[in-house]
């Protein structure tokens, strides 16, 4: 029977003929190739929701897929390759989840793209709609993927397309300068990605995320002292040590891609590109894939203990990092691009302390949120003749209702206030790290501080931008006459803060405690699956290899989790308050001098590019002379006297060849007797 | 009948039991095909003496050769000489087995590419129908070269194959430069013939025998070891000559340039193939390394001749001016690369019949990406641009897919991805390592970086360089054309589809060892 799973490479492959017919018919078509792309993501996304629905057992019994589609080295025999390099799906819970989250955003922010560019009269519509689709077809490849290398290959696509889109607008000077850096510096991660899979190679002989040969379960195999012997471990490292050092190597990737510090330099650059395509990467591809990477192949990050301590506190600190130097920007977007690092963060945070439904849970009410965000932002941008300055805006609140409370519904999201659904998702994040912290690991309960603290900015920063943005007077004459949004852009907005409102209560973790009902349908969801893919199966890896156990506050695990959602409730509440008081006057003005010197460093973003523009520039730069100069002088002296010499004794050679018929029989009596002398000595033929 | 059991039917009709129903000399069918041909254009030459029907003589050659190869494709796929044991004839003085095929399917491929591309190449030339059966004779010597089984009909196939390419070299007798060439090349031939009959008596003398196992059975013996090494040395010397390998290459620079181009794709691809594939029997089956007496080394003297020739080919290649003159050398080199199926052979070693069945492999391709290369030079010697490297200057400008043909074959002849040579050349070095080895892979790993030198060198000039002239390119000639792109087709082919003939080489290689 033809089900659903049969046109999982349709979810994939139609984006990509967006991207085709966009790049060579895009300019005959009307739109600029906007309605393919459209109708591309809208085909990708009843197909992912058909896929969810199989997966979730609407269509008969639950159900997940797993299959090869082509072998493109190695299998094949007589070869001498000892593994196979596929391509291949992997639906489950959590790609068909993540299917259905890329392909709505990504189908909104194509609408979405009519009213931000077509209306706004751009040109080089057919380049911008053929970077969406193969964007979107390189994410949604990522996330069907059922290896690593796979995952690695769809992966710097996304890199790629990010590259081409933040630097759309080519001719002025900052885009393609940020598109660069992006590349740059996400390729950095990038290179300790692909040793790491290499490394996965050589370890484990399969990149297989499921399945009983895959490499997770043989790690698990081979710390369970089962077949130790299958895992190949290198410079003489215990199993242990050496997946923690594969682990690092992949996460170096996942560092770099979801923006993590020190690798979040590239993403307020980043904001140079069209919002749609913010949107696009901060919601539900580029961001996205490195903690979706994690999350797939969780069960053997959960072996390793150190890398889920470093994850951990990698994903705190930086969510506490990034919301400190969104309180004082001045464009709304960067505020938007520091938010989702924060943001990121978190989900780190939840993966790193064991939480993994709950990291799952955050990458989606955010994906919701975060869309929502960057599209209200765009729309606002649009009403403000692209002047993203925050304090050239007020008052906006009267004159484009649709867009302002869509956009609230969204900040309440962000800010984490009850009920809007980042308050569940952020909330059961920071109960993962306090339970597992308890539990007997004081470092988790270190990263679960930074990210409560870092609550309170969330709320600062994020009402700032709503009061500084909508409310007030209005500072300039375009904000008293914001230009017009028509319906492609008012509908997915208001699409997204349906969502980001009521996307959070399919896992109300604390209501459920509290009334004892069936309601956590997200924990249900994961928990179900192919067998070592499964929410529960990691809770038993991270409680068995990681020793994370829950401990508890006053009252149980109740209590635990009333008190932490009311204890984060409450920082949000006070950080949103301290933003109404300050800047929910008729005339905002500047604070940050009280900050008094912290300005300055909140500014400059910590000198976190003027560290790495020094490390490029001066460290590598000399480094990069050192070799310069072995390579001018050892290597190529060696190179060039070898070629002198080959040309030289090629020209000898040539001279052999005289054209006299007479000196060749010569020459070739002499070369057979002297094969029979050396033969002949040799084999004793003379005696 | 029900649907099943009429495939049962067809299914039992082709299958090797049904097979065994024919007389066994059917099975020479490829080599009878092609002398049929032959006579064929020779009737048809003699009833219009001296036409200029070039349609008729190419159409009818390549059909030949086309036939041949079917009959070919259809033995080896459907067993014969394989499932049942290799058929012998004539009291063993022929083998049909799967190597033979095997390289007849090399030698028939490479015919038909070089009549489809005589047909432009000859257009203006008086005495086509001599050209065209002397090809198709030649190819039925080098198809009974590799069925041979005893020393004299190694003798008088690989007489059959030489004789009349003296004559195609000498084709353009107007050109001093085939003239000379031919002579040049019957001259050292002669010398090498009288070296390998020389060597062929003595071996009869030791051993009393001239049929490959009875040779090997008398030599277990370990009698007139000095003797015998002589004769197989020799015999080695006999087969070098054929393969073009140092010290008996030197006709191959001046043959292969002075040669019509297709003439000299013909031989460096086909003749040479031939020469290997009786080398290869000579020595695994007269001379087998298990049973001979240890003072007859002659891994040692191929392990000389290997690297000498592929050092001396591509160091030589690689300082030439003129594109065909370089391509004749490239071929040098490429001896010494397929000699690695000899030279990496040791008693016993457990990859014997893998490294054979690579450098087998590897003539398969090179028959193509050779043949193309010299196809290419055919048809721009055919356009009237000059020979040297600067002649090809901005070629690509006038002429671009046959220039992505001729970027592919060289592309491929170094040996890099994603073309068919970089498989079969990384399979060759990587069973000479398996086999133990090591140092004669990383020569000829070495060997092919500095040939990576010279054939970029046309792919520069073709794509990079501005031309120094104006071309006037006239004519499109189809036939060229078509010759050049079946190459092409066939080179990018043989990377996805090189598992089977890696697998069928290695295959009958190693039943050789059995």
């Amino acid at each position: 029977m033809v089900g659903a799973f049969d046109f999982v490479p349709a979810i994939v492959l139609l984006p990509f003929f967006s991207f085709l017919v966009a790049l060579f018919l895009g300019k005959y078509m009307p739109k600029g190739g906007a309605l393919a792309g459209i109708t591309a993501t809208a085909g990708s996304l009843l197909l992912s929701i058909w896929t969810v629905l199989t997966v979730a057992g609407f269509t008969g019994t639950a159900t997940t897929y797993q299959q090869t589609l082509y072998t493109w080295a190695g299998g094949m025999e007589g070869t001498p390759l000892p593994y196979e390099l596929t391509f291949g799906l992997l639906i489950d819970p959590l790609s068909s989840m993540m299917l259905l989250i890329v392909t709505l955003v990504a189908f909104l922010v194509h609408v979405f793209s009519l009213g931000y560019m077509n209306d706004e009269g751009e040109t080089g519509l057919p380049r911008y709609y053929a970077g969406l689709g193969l964007f979107s077809a390189s994410m949604l490849g990522f996330v069907v993927a059922d290896n690593l290398l796979m995952a690695f290959m769809f992966f710097e696509l996304v890199g790629l397309c990010s590259y081409l889109l933040i630097g759309f607008w080519f001719r002025e000077e900052a885009p393609p300068s940020a598109a660069k850096k992006a590349f740059l510096v996400t390729r950095f991660g990038d290179y300790f990605f692909l040793i790491g899979v290499v490394a996965v190679f050589a370890t484990f002989g399969t990149a297989a995320f499921a399945g009983d040969g895959s490499f997770p379960a043989l790690a698990e195999a081979a710390l369970a002292g089962e077949g130790g012997g299958d895992v190949n471990t290198l410079f003489g490292l215990d199993p242990q040590a050496w997946f923690t050092v594969v682990g690092l190597l992949v996460l170096g990737g996942v560092v770099g891609k979801s923006a993590q510090f020190p690798l979040h330099t590239w993403l307020p650059d980043a904001m140079e590109g069209p919002t749609p395509v913010s949107a696009l990467i901060h919601a539900a591809t580029m961001v996205a894939a490195g903690v979706y990477l994690v999350a797939r192949m969780y069960g053997f990050y959960a072996l390793t203990p150190t890398t889920l301590a470093i994850i951990a506190f990698v994903g705190g600190f930086t969510a506490l990092f990034a919301a400190t130097m969104g309180v004082v920007k001045r464009e709304i977007k960067q505020v938007l691009a520091y938010s989702t690092i924060s943001q990121y963060g978190y989900m780190m945070l939840a993966l790193g302390s064991g939480g993994y439904i709950a990291a799952t849970f955050h990458l989606m009410t955010h994906a919701f949120f975060k869309a929502l965000l960057f599209l209200g932002a765009g729309s606002v941008i649009i009403a403000m003749h692209h002047n993203e300055n925050m304090w050239d805006m007020g008052g906006l609140k009267d004159r484009m209702p649709t867009t302002y409370y869509t956009f609230l519904a969204g900040s309440l999201a962000l800010a984490g206030i009850f009920p809007f659904s980042g308050f569940w998702s952020k909330d059961e994040v920071l109960y993962e790290a306090l339970v597992h912290g308890l539990g007997g690991s004081p470092l988790l309960l270190a990263a679960w501080a930074m990210g409560l603290l870092a609550v309170f900015f969330t709320g600062f920063y994020t009402f700032r931008m709503v009061f500084l943005t909508f409310h007030g007077k209005p500072r300039t004459d375009t904000a008293r006459n914001p230009h017009g949004v028509r319906w492609n852009v008012k509908g997915p907005l208001a699409v997204l803060a349906v969502l980001a409102v009521v996307a959070g209560f399919i896992n109300m973790v604390p209501v459920a405690k509290l009334t004892g009902l069936e309601i956590e349908f997200l924990h249900d969801w994961l928990a179900h699956g192919p067998s070592g893919l499964t929410s529960e199966h990691y809770s038993e890896l991270t409680h068995d290899y990681a020793n994370y156990s829950v401990g508890t506050l006053v009252g149980g695990e109740l209590g635990t989790a009333l008190i932490s959602g009311a204890v984060s409730l409450g920082l949000a509440l006070a950080g949103a308050g301290l933003a109404y008081s300050l800047y929910n006057v008729p005339e905002p003005v500047e604070h940050t001098d009280r900050l008094g010197s912290a300005k300055d460093v909140l500014f400059n973003n910590y000198y976190q590019d003027e560290y790495q523009v020094w490390l490029a520039n001066d460290v590598a730069r000399g480094i990069s002379r050192g070799a310069d100069k072995f390579d001018q002088g050892v290597v190529d002296g060696v190179v060039n006297g070898i070629s002198s010499v080959s040309l030289l004794s090629g020209s000898r050679v040539r001279r052999i060849q005289t054209g006299v018929v007479s000196n060749y029989a010569a020459l070739l009596t002499l070369g057979l007797v002297a094969l029979l002398v050396i033969l002949g000595l040799q084999g004793g033929w003379f005696v | 009948m029900t649907a099943p059991a009429a495939f049962a039917g067809l299914t039992a009709l082709a299958s090797p039991m049904q097979m065994g129903q024919l007389p066994d000399w059917t099975a020479l069918a490829p080599v009878l095909i092609l002398a049929v041909t032959g006579l064929v254009l020779l009737l048809i030459d003699s009833i219009d003496a001296d036409t200029t029907n070039s349609a008729l003589l190419a159409g009818v050659s390549t059909l030949g050769a086309a036939a041949a190869l079917a009959a070919t494709a259809w033995s080896l796929a459907t067993g014969v000489g394989q499932d049942g044991g290799a058929i012998t004839l004539f009291a063993d003085a022929l083998v049909v087995d799967g190597m033979s095929l095997f390289f007849t399917a090399i030698f028939t491929s490479v015919v038909v590419m070089v009549t489809i591309a005589s047909y432009d190449y000859l257009r203006d030339h008086k005495h086509q129908g001599e050209f065209y059966s002397l090809v198709l004779f030649a190819a039925s010597g080098m198809a009974l070269m590799a069925s041979a089984n005893s020393l004299a009909t190694v003798l008088v196939s690989l007489e059959l194959a030489s004789l009349p390419s003296y004559v195609l070299v000498a084709y353009l007798k107007e050109n001093r430069g085939s003239v000379e060439a031919g002579l040049k090349y019957f001259l050292i031939g002669a010398l090498s013939a009288a070296v390998f009959t020389f060597g062929i008596s003595l071996v009869y003398a030791a051993t009393g025998s001239l049929i490959f196992a009875d040779i090997a059975e008398a030599l277990s013996g370990g009698e007139f070891v000095g003797i015998a090494g002589l004769g197989v040395l020799m015999v080695a010397g006999g087969f070098a000559f054929k393969t073009a390998s140092v010290p008996f290459h030197f006709w191959a620079p001046e043959a292969y340039e002075g040669a019509p181009a297709p003439v000299s794709a013909f031989l460096s691809s086909a003749s040479k193939a031939a020469g290997f594939a009786v080398a290869f029997r000579v020595f695994v089956e007269a001379f087998p390394l298990a049973t001979i007496p240890e003072g007859i080394n002659w891994v040692l003297a191929f392990q000389i001749l290997a690297v000498v020739t592929m050092t001396l080919g591509n160091f030589a290649a690689a300082t030439q001016e003129n594109v065909k003159r370089m391509l004749a050398y490239s071929s040098i080199g490429h001896a010494g690369y397929a000699l690695i199926g000899l030279a990496a052979l040791s008693a016993g070693g457990s990859a014997n019949g893998n490294v054979l069945g690579a450098s087998m492999a590897h003539l398969f391709v090179y028959g193509f990406m050779n043949t193309g290369a010299f196809l290419f030079i055919a048809m721009v010697e055919r356009w009237g641009v000059g020979r040297t490297f600067e002649d090809y200057n901005g070629l690509a400008t006038q002429a671009p897919v046959a220039c992505v043909a001729m970027s592919v074959f060289m592309f491929s002849l170094a040996g890099l991805p994603p073309f068919g040579g970089f498989f079969s050349k990384y399979f060759l070095f990587f069973e000479a390592i398996e086999n133990g080895f090591w140092w004669l892979a990383a020569i000829g790993a070495l060997n092919s970086v500095l040939s990576l030198f010279y054939y970029s060198r046309v792919v520069r000039a073709m794509w990079f360089e501005d031309p120094s002239g104006s071309f006037e390119l006239g004519s499109q000639p189809v036939g060229l054309y078509a010759a050049v792109m079946i190459a092409a087709v066939g080179t990018v082919l043989l990377l996805p589809g090189f598992p089977p003939v890696i697998e069928t080489a290695q295959t009958v290689a190693g039943t050789l060892f059995a």
